[in-house]
């Protein structure tokens, strides 16, 4: 439950700082100009500061997620984030979604549900910590 | 040939980035608090462990050979053939932290490369 909660708050992080990247970088380019200009006014749009805190946001609770729960759990689970781009893309973006994407999308959703039904600790370290509980349920 | 070693070196590195930092992460230790003081002091940990800066420290290798290999080749090429990091992640979680992969998760993991790989086409 507490991966669950970390997990999705950090997905959705993880999206909303892409889409106001996204947004404001191209707002920032759309004026062209040199490499330094772009630099500039990117660093002085209070979008592109917003869009990279909620990445931080994001890394912060992923490596939260990683001091419990196992890393063959926690990666595949956060791929959902590529789901929650291409509809965020589709919807505040206004990017076209191709079939292929949707159907990526839906192998993706199948896939990380399949990696969350098998729990979030399985290693060795979680393997101590239930060892007798475990073993009688099993 | 070039491309392809920079794509190694995009996967490679993001893999071992995330498996020093779990490594570091679960030597700090599990963290279970919200308390602002405490979470300060966590980060403080975190910041100073040197597998979880090795992760970081392979993550940002990733991430420039990344953006060499764009400045060459298609970024329709190299975001498929990315999604295999998370096939080489999931057998350094098994081979270096001992992770326990289940058929299950194994089958998830497979599907979630696929999509990924799907999703990244053009």
């Amino acid at each position: 439950m507490k991966t669950a909660t970390v997990l999705i708050i950090a997905i959705v992080a993880q999206a909303m700082g892409n889409v106001y990247l996204t947004k404001a970088m191209k707002s920032v380019t759309s004026g062209g100009g040199d490499v330094l200009g772009t630099a500039m006014r990117a660093a002085s749009d209070p979008m592109v500061w917003l869009g990279t805190a909620l990445l931080i946001v994001f890394f912060a609770l992923y490596s939260a997620a990683l001091s419990w729960a196992d890393l063959s759990f926690v990666l595949p689970a956060t791929a959902f984030g590529y789901v929650l781009n291409v509809a965020a893309g589709h919807y505040f973006l206004n990017e076209t979604v191709t079939p292929a994407r949707w159907a990526g999308s839906v192998v993706i959703t199948l896939g990380v549900f399949l990696v969350s039904r098998s729990g979030a600790r399985t290693g060795t370290q979680a393997a101590s910590l239930r060892s007798g509980a475990s073993e009688i349920s099993r | 040939m070039m491309t392809a070693l920079m794509i190694a070196i995009v996967v490679l590195g993001g893999s071992a980035g995330d498996v020093f930092i779990t490594k570091g992460m679960k030597q700090v230790g599990e963290i279970s608090t919200v308390h602002p003081r405490k979470l300060i002091a966590i980060a403080g940990r975190v910041l100073t462990n040197v597998n979880f800066l090795i992760g970081v420290f392979f993550m940002a290798c990733s991430f420039f050979a990344f953006l060499a290999v764009l400045s060459w080749a298609d970024l329709s090429f190299v975001l498929p053939a990315t999604s295999l990091s998370f096939v080489i992640t999931t057998l350094g979680a098994k081979f270096v932290l001992n992770e326990e992969i289940t058929r299950l998760r194994l089958a998830g993991t497979v599907l979630v490369c696929l999509g990924v790989a799907l999703i990244s086409l053009p």
